[in-house]
């Protein structure tokens, strides 16, 4: 099985690892200039301009404004759901190779399983090598970095997110039977869920605290640079009537502000915690598929 | 003795439709069994049922006394299927198609198949993507066979080729099992590819087993009878008729079992066996193989 599997996937095992060592590279790159860098640097923020000016510096730099590796990050889990998780089991169904690989000496459950932990598990590592760089390439930046900006690009949510998006396309590809639909229903599925988890749950893990400034001036500028903070701030008069979030002209008298935020400590936590329900569900569906193909595919 | 395949009141429903409505079957040890009818017939889920890819919606199937359903790993070494067709990796090589073969059965014999390939002059480093229709149907039969199975189970697996790989597909298929003394059920639509190499045959419409036996029994027992125009609703007594046919001048009666007494203007006319199954086909609610000998057999 393990000969086999790697015969069908070696193509895609090739795809998968150019583009994982190229988003390792790079992040890894970038991280090391900038750990260089970072004894030169007067304040802990300005990390694009610390870099040296030799040419490894000014490649660092490119890297960093074309800012390849985060949509990478982003992207590639969703493009492998796509393009090897959803045709797994459909293209043999497509082909017809089922029926030949059903009725060879080994069952279904078997096949299905081994094909699974041989495609998933190499992936999964790529991703949390990559999602771990990453937090590297933040380490770098010194402890007043604001992690929450590029939060779904670090380990261990970046692997799980991998985890999940292989899991939607074996189950699309088994239940849908062809390639090309089962692939859109990943993609679009697997969008969902990331976007909808990231606008609607993720904020609501902790309760969020809440930060009351009287110096409206101040309102943005004393804010904790590590923190993630919520939504706009809201403006209150001096009996404590909302007035809103943006102020009018005719709108009363603002006297204070309050902020809902999550501070940076919680990183971690709240990692954690996405990073399981990921895997959650991913192991939710993964079981369903391996129900699907191995009782009702036919 | 335990029959290869043996199913009782098989019933299998897709969605609304059923593809096999009360089937029952005993495939006879060592033959080679022809599973015939028109498409739609329910020949790939038969044989989709005793490959264990597929659960029966009610009713038993056996194969060597075995569920392949509920105890598919104790068949899987003992029998081998070739899917309509004959579904390969076409990215694959021979060799690598021979590999598949050898990783996925613990029973397998490299060295026949290869001897089997190399004998039909396949090119072992060619894609299986551009072989010949032939070629592929011969490359599927191999991996098949490479596991020696005790039965071997074909679906409609000369239906895309042209007659002289037809011809050669059936030789080698025959010389094989010949060889090993396994039992054979081979679907087809088309009569002439199954008379040639089948024994036993099965006629199966709409769901259900119509006749099924020995090919020279179902011979010896047919016949063909012709003579005056009878009135289309005469009550014909002391025969079993299949299916009569009537003209301006002239009945056709088909039956089954012994020849009547023929009365003046009678003659019994040749019954070729595609002409009789076609008789089957044609006239599907024709009485169905008599149920007590399957019994017996089960019991």
């Amino acid at each position: 099985m393990i000969w086999v599997t790697w015969r069908q996937h070696r193509l895609e095992a090739l795809w998968a690892f150019v583009l994982a060592a190229l988003l390792a590279g790079s992040v890894g790159f970038v991280a090391l200039q900038l750990s260089i860098a970072s004894g030169s640097c007067p304040g802990a923020v300005g990390f694009g301009y610390c870099l040296s000016g030799d040419a490894f510096g000014q490649i660092a730099q490119g890297i960093l404004r074309f800012d390849l590796a985060q949509y990478g990050l982003v992207v590639l889990p969703a493009l492998a759901g796509a393009f090897i998780g959803a045709p797994l089991v459909a293209r043999e169904i497509e082909n017809g190779t089922h029926h030949l690989a059903w009725t060879q000496g080994v069952t279904r459950m078997r096949w299905l399983l081994v094909k699974l932990a041989l495609v998933f598990v190499p992936l999964m590592a790529a991703a949390a090598l990559v999602g771990y760089l990453e937090v590297v390439f933040l380490n770098v930046q010194g402890p007043q970095v604001n992690r929450w900006n590029i939060f779904d690009q670090q380990a261990p949510v970046v692997p799980a997110a991998t985890f999940l998006a292989l899991a939607l396309g074996v189950a699309f590809g088994a239940v849908i039977r062809r390639s090309v639909p089962a692939m859109a229903a990943t993609l679009l599925a697997f969008v969902v869920v990331r976007v909808g988890i990231a606008e609607l749950v993720r904020s609501h893990y902790i309760a969020p605290l809440a930060k009351t400034t009287h110096d409206l001036n101040a309102v943005g500028v004393q804010a904790d640079p590590t923190a993630w903070w919520l939504g706009f701030p809201d403006y209150y008069d001096s009996s404590g009537h909302l007035l809103g979030n943006l102020i009018g002209p005719s709108v009363g008298q603002p006297s204070y502000v309050i902020q809902s935020f999550q501070p940076g400590d919680r990183f971690w936590a709240f990692q954690t915690i996405e990073a399981s329900i990921l895997t959650g569900l991913a192991l939710l569906i993964l079981a369903f598929a391996v129900y699907w193909v191995t009782r009702r595919a036919t | 003795m335990i029959a290869p395949i043996e199913a009782t009141g098989l019933r299998k429903r897709f969605g609304r439709t059923w593809a096999l409505d009360d089937c029952s079957i005993r495939v006879p040890a060592g033959k080679i069994a022809g599973l015939v009818g028109p498409n739609g017939a329910g020949k790939t889920t038969f044989l989709h049922l005793a490959a264990g890819l597929l659960r029966p919606t009610a009713g038993e199937i056996t194969v060597f006394g075995r569920s392949p359903q509920q105890q598919l790993l104790l068949l899987l070494d003992r029998v081998g299927f070739v899917a309509q067709d004959t579904p390969l990796y076409s990215g694959f090589s021979v060799e690598d198609m021979l590999g598949f073969g050898r990783e996925l059965n613990r029973r397998w014999d490299q060295t026949d198949v290869e001897e089997r390939l190399r004998s039909l002059d396949i090119p072992f480093d060619q894609r299986v993507g551009q072989l010949s229709g032939g070629q592929r149907a011969q490359v599927a039969l191999a991996i098949a066979l490479g596991k020696h199975p005790e039965l071997l189970l074909l679906d409609e697996p000369v239906a895309r080729l042209d007659p002289l790989a037809r011809r050669d597909f059936m030789r080698r298929l025959t010389e094989a099992v010949a060889e090993e003394g396994s039992t054979v059920l081979l679907s087809s639509h088309v009569m002439a590819d199954l008379e040639r190499v089948c024994d036993y045959l099965i006629i199966i419409a709409a769901g259900r087993v119509q006749v099924a036996g020995e090919i020279d029994a179902l011979l010896a027992s047919h016949h063909l009878i012709v003579g005056p125009r009878l009135n289309a609703n005469a009550r014909i007594s002391g025969v079993e008729l299949v299916k009569a046919e009537h003209t301006e001048r002239q009945s056709s009666l088909w039956i089954r079992g012994p020849v009547p007494e023929l009365g003046a203007g009678w003659r019994e006319e040749p019954l070729p066996l595609e002409e009789l199954v076609i008789t089957y086909l044609s006239a599907p609610r024709a009485v169905t193989m008599p149920r007590p000998q399957l019994q017996a057999a089960a019991s």
